[in-house]
């Protein structure tokens, strides 16, 4: 473990939201421009500190990185401990761009509250960044319920209709499930001080634990209602659409884009490393789950007349889509599904962006309102255009990519289930022109319509970097791909050893600490600490690569 | 005749006891609730001196002389308390008390 | 045994030595201050209490006992001691405003919250029979008048009757319970009584003992099916006595259950285990639920108190010293949470407003944005949300719960700490999403808003730093007499 920055780079994107939201307390609530003007520069400043994450990090080097450890809370073994793979650098990416953007695009859409709304929208940026970066479980799960709270406020205040029902039904949906995983996580931390004595939350030396089967079994239970539940997988997805519709656009695009991937990156760091075998036992459950959710959510989108409703319900899809291909448990379908997090964050909030722009002119959501707008905005139509091909996977943008790897991931593993995804996507396709058909189109029949203004200029600047960012990853996908390679090459030793050898591995790091022997930690068997007894062999994890290098002292710059 | 054993002041005890504890429960008037609760507190002090006698030594006497103080105190505050809400309410009866769901 | 007091004792009772005197100091003080100068009242009784901390603070490295064996002087009286203190002092800070607007005298007010706490302090002091039944009756007869002490007012009458009745009918049980253990040992010393009921485990007598005992306790701590007076009570007392109710005689209340049980019955703890583990579910569940119905929020709040007093029950059922550091550890978050919770109620009482129905929040923030915030933390943290401080102690509790194998306790606890955020959160929504109420702003006075820092504050701070009162706990746990060999029974 290392920190090439040398200084805490993961604290500093971690606190500069956060920062900014307490810089806003302090604001006068009346001066709403320089409240505006203060959001966006911190937005800016985290995406700005998240950037050398992209530089610095080190793609061959299989260990964590800008390692941050401090004691927090010593009396029961939780740490303050930051740590990155090439997995979490791409969400975190992802979130400090959206949340620039979320920031950016409520400019005129928020005119009510604006001092609290802004302060509410940099606590959740901070939220979802901590969850990202945390390597301590119990560090995690708190940002993970922290976010909840203000993702409560923007829904119950700024949000439409019904926005009480659909706050409420969101939070308590989430916070039941992560309850039920707390004590999931609390299950881990006894059976791994019982196997070894230690206190610990730290998920690395989980990642390299084998837990008592029957445990993993409900652990996996567990952590599946709360990640599911996020995600969110069929039948779990319910809170979705009303949550979504009435969210204000900045709150949608946040959802779509970081929040859903809470839940898969909660399945790729927890679930599958730590519960390899429940994790293999649950394939076939998780796969038709996906499908029916793949399925049923695009049929469903097909038949909204909310536009918004609609692009929620494509979500469902596209989320079941993203679960089949991480559970095809191969280096493809893993890598495409991480792929996929990615387009659908790009690609979902872009079309939660479009949607507000015409909901802030005509402030009404229903497709049938719409009619032949591509005559009176013609760019909007452009963008629209772009981002709903992006969408549905049209080769040579970033849908592409991913669905690709998916389905050879799948493919591996079950032609028909890869068949059944396949007809998923066609189906997505088809109710997405159709809305474009239908919005976009023939001639404007509404004269509410006529004047609609087209995009200024700050909205174009929304939509720049999703689109530069679509088409980077449709064209050239190779340096994302590579961020990839030793964190899911990492995954996959662990719940798929047989494609071990086509992947570098991450090595795991050897803890001096532990009592060795009572468990085996994969890649840390050296020759001096070779077990005198040989551990049993259904418990041995193929050690990849040749030789693993000797424990070396953690590097940190929190000191400790 | 038959001696006078501690199981006989235990019975005794248990009876008052019960007597209480069901008047607490059936009485409809405060001052009757109240001296139901005193006799609880009386078939406590029974067993108190009952085993004091049995185990040859003061320690339940003196558990029973603060019982009886204790008791004492609770009555003058107690009666206070509803001596205040007959001067409000000009009733003594539980069924009157229905400002508050019971 | 020591036969006779010493000099030492008096330095060993120091606490309650000066408390007992700066109470009496109140009294006398009242006597001689004119109408117009009684807010110094308030502020004496506050230097009485930090009077009492020093030597508290002082005496907490002890593992002794004092006055011949009557009272324990370790590191968990002095962890109760110090809540009780703190408790207090913010009901002081947060009564004064209130009491003006109800126009009571502060004078004898002062003075029985001192002697309520007084009491508190026996109770987590005492391991012995008799004083913990004398210390239990100071608290509660101080509570008996303060309940009712809003004397032209009827919700306040009636809710003093309830308290009283079902006070004194508890303690009669309690009572008949203690009298039983005593003649089955033949001690009032807790850990002569515990040494002298080993071996009789299984006789049916002492089994009926602790089942009275339980019941007795239970009344006290509001647990369901003990718990009909809570919510009449907190209704009608004046707000900042319902927070010192709900959060003083509760934790009192517990620490001399912990006293009674782990010191003195260690012996029947699969009996009381059983009791109790049904006990914390009913509570839980039937205090969340009963919650959500309600529409005035000091009923609701005390609906609440039920289900946390369940909660708090998971730690005597596992009967670990996990379990018991997860009690020290959430009754102390729970004083401040819950104070903080009634501080802002409190404000909210003006002439003619009564202020604790659900709709008297509308739009609070709007008004009081601050005040609304403080409740914001409040609710959030009572809900268990991090990262506040209700989280680290349900953390604390469900885990103890968890090693100690009663994973189905935890699963009801989450659940319904999931359930409980329905009503927290609506209390959030008619303060932050609600128009505004039409009604005069409310000013907090100097000791309220120092009363709300304090507790918004801490509430934070735990939550992003719980490691000192954690260790703090730890310590103060481990000083309980007899918990080892509970453990060794399980």
């Amino acid at each position: 473990m290392n920190n090439a920055a040398h200084f805490p780079l993961l604290s500093l994107i971690l606190f500069t939201p956060l920062a900014g939201a307490i810089l806003l307390l302090f604001v006068n609530k009346r001066s709403e421009n320089a409240i505006r003007w203060i959001a966006n520069i911190f937005a800016a400043a985290g995406f700005l500190a998240s950037l050398p994450l992209w530089f610095w990090y080190d793609t061959k080097s299989p260990a964590w990185q800008f390692v941050e450890k401090l004691p927090w809370i010593p009396s029961i073994g939780a740490q303050y401990f930051l740590g990155v793979d090439g997995f979490s650098v791409l969400l975190i990416l992802l979130t400090t761009m959206m949340g620039v953007i979320a920031v950016l695009s409520s400019w005129t859409a928020i005119t009510t509250r604006v001092k609290e709304y802004y302060v509410f929208l940099l606590v959740l940026q901070t939220g979802m960044i901590g969850a990202f970066v945390s390597l301590d479980f119990l560090l995690f799960f708190l940002f993970w319920e922290v976010m909840l709270v203000p993702m409560y406020f923007l829904i119950g205040i700024w949000g439409s209709d019904r926005r009480l029902y659909s706050a409420i039904k969101f939070f308590l949906y989430t916070l039941a499930g992560s309850v039920v995983m707390l004590l999931g996580i609390l299950a881990i931390y006894f059976s791994y001080h019982t196997m070894t004595g230690v206190w610990t939350f730290d998920v690395t030396e989980f990642q390299r634990f084998n837990l008592d089967r029957n445990l993993q079994w409900w652990v996996f239970l567990a952590f599946f209602l709360g990640f599911a539940i996020k995600v969110p997988m069929f039948p779990f997805h319910t809170w979705l659409p009303d949550a979504h519709t009435d969210a204000p656009t900045a709150g949608s695009v946040i959802l779509a884009a970081v929040l859903l991937k809470m839940g898969t990156y909660g399945f790729i760091r927890f679930s599958l490393p730590i519960l390899p075998d429940a994790s293999r036992e649950f394939v076939p459950m998780i796969a038709v789950l996906s499908i029916i959710g793949i399925v049923y959510g695009a049929l469903v989108a097909m038949a909204q007349r909310d536009w918004k409703r609609l692009v929620a319900y494509s979500s469902v899809s596209h989320m079941a889509l993203v679960m089949l291909g991480m559970f095809a448990l191969n280096p493809a379908g893993l890598k495409g599904s991480i792929i996929q997090q990615l387009n659908h964050g790009i690609s979902t909030g872009a079309l939660f962006l479009i949607v507000g722009i015409v909901y802030e002119r005509r402030h009404t959501r229903m497709i049938s309102e719409y009619t032949g707008l591509s005559s009176v905005m013609p760019v909007y139509a452009a963008v629209f255009m772009f981002m709903m091909l992006s969408s549905i996977g049209l080769p040579g943008l970033n849908g592409f990519v991913g669905e690709f790897l998916i389905l050879q991931g799948v493919f591996v593993v079950s032609k028909a289930w890869a068949a059944v995804a396949a007809t998923g996507i066609v189906l997505g396709a088809a109710y997405m022109l159709w809305l474009y058909q239908r919005t976009m189109f023939g001639t404007v029949e509404n004269p509410k319509n006529e004047k609609l203004p087209d995009l200024n200029l700050r909205e174009v600047a929304t939509f720049v970097p999703l689109m530069i960012m679509a088409l980077w990853i449709g064209l050239y996908p190779k340096p994302f791909l590579d961020f990839l390679d030793t964190s899911v090459g990492a995954v996959v030793a662990r719940v798929s050893p047989q494609y071990s050898g086509q992947a570098v591995t991450k090595q795991a790091d050897c803890p001096e600490n532990v009592a060795v022997n009572k468990f085996v930690l994969a890649g840390c068997e050296t020759p001096a600490a070779a077990p005198a007894a040989p551990p049993p062999p259904g418990n041995v994890q193929p050690a990849p690569g040749s030789t693993p290098p000797p424990a070396t002292p953690l590097k940190t710059t929190g000191g400790q | 005749m038959t001696p006078i054993t501690p199981a006989h002041y235990l019975v005794l005890s248990a009876a008052l006891f019960s007597i209480g504890l069901i008047g607490v429960l059936v009485r409809r008037n405060l001052i009757v609730i109240f001296m139901s609760i005193e006799l609880m507190l009386n078939a406590v002090n029974i067993n108190l001196v009952a085993f004091s006698q049995q185990w040859q030594h003061v320690v339940g006497q003196v558990f029973a002389l603060f019982v009886v103080a204790v008791a004492a105190a609770e009555a003058a505050i107690g009666l206070g308390i509803i001596l205040a809400f007959y001067r409000n309410k000009e009733t003594v009866n539980v069924d009157e008390i229905t400002l508050m769901r019971w | 045994m020591p036969t006779g007091y010493s000099a030492n004792d008096l330095v060993l009772l120091l606490p309650e030595i000066v408390l007992t005197t700066g109470l009496l100091v109140v009294l006398v003080a009242d006597l001689f201050t004119g109408r117009s100068r009684q807010h110094w009242l308030g502020w004496l009784t506050i230097g009485v209490l930090v009077a009492t901390a020093v030597p508290i603070v002082a005496l907490s490295g002890h593992a002794t006992t004092a006055a011949r064996g009557l009272l324990a002087v370790d590191g968990f009286g002095a962890f109760f001691k110090l809540l009780f203190v703190l408790a207090a002092a913010i009901t002081v800070l947060i009564s004064r405003q209130y009491l003006e607007v109800e126009q009571a005298r502060p004078g004898e007010y002062y003075f029985l919250v001192l002697c309520a706490t007084l009491g508190m302090m026996v109770m987590a002091a005492g391991i012995d029979l008799i004083t913990l039944f004398i210390g239990l009756e100071t608290m509660a007869v101080s509570f008996y008048v303060l309940t009712g002490f809003l004397r032209p007012n009827r919700r306040s009458n009636e809710a003093a009757i309830k308290y009283f009745v079902l006070g004194a009918f508890s303690l009669g049980i309690l009572l008949y319970g203690m009298s039983l253990v005593y003649g089955l040992s033949g001690t009032t010393r807790l850990r002569e009584v515990a040494v002298a009921l080993a071996t009789q485990s299984d006789s049916l007598a002492l089994k009926l003992a602790v089942v009275l005992v339980a019941a007795g306790m239970a009344f006290k701590i509001a647990a369901v099916p003990f718990h009909m007076w809570a919510p009449d009570v907190y209704e009608g007392a004046p707000t900042p006595i319902t927070a010192f109710l709900s959060v003083g005689s509760k934790a009192a209340s517990f620490a001399m259950l912990l006293r009674l049980l782990l010191e003195g019955l260690p012996a029947m703890a699969p009996e009381w285990r059983g009791l109790f583990y049904v006990l914390a579910v009913l509570s839980m569940t039937v205090g969340n639920i009963a919650a959500i119905t309600q529409g005035n929020v000091k009923r609701m709040l005390a609906y609440s108190s039920i289900a946390h007093a369940g909660y708090i029950l998971i730690g005597i059922v596992t009967a670990t010293p996990r379990g018991v550091t997860a009690m020290l550890v959430y009754l102390m978050i729970y004083a401040f949470m819950q104070m903080g919770a009634f501080g802002v109620l409190a404000l909210l009482r003006r002439r003619d407003v009564v202020g604790d129905e659900l709709k008297d929040l509308s739009g609070l923030f709007f008004r009081r944005p601050l005040a609304a915030f403080a409740m914001l933390v409040f609710m959030l943290s009572l809900g268990g949300i991090p990262p506040t401080a209700g989280f680290m102690g349900k953390f604390w509790l469900f885990s103890a719960a968890i090693e100690a194998g009663y994973v189905w306790l935890a699963v009801i606890g989450v659940l319904n700490s999931a359930i409980s955020l329905y009503y927290y959160v609506r209390v959030v929504v008619f303060m932050w999403m609600r128009e505004e109420l039409e009604s005069a702003s409310v000013h907090p006075s100097p000791g309220v808003a120092v009363a709300l820092t304090v507790a918004v504050a801490a509430t934070i701070i735990i939550g992003v730093y719980p490691a000192p009162l954690f260790e703090l706990a730890e310590a103060s746990a481990k000083t309980l007499g007899m918990a080892p060999r509970v453990l060794s029974l399980r």
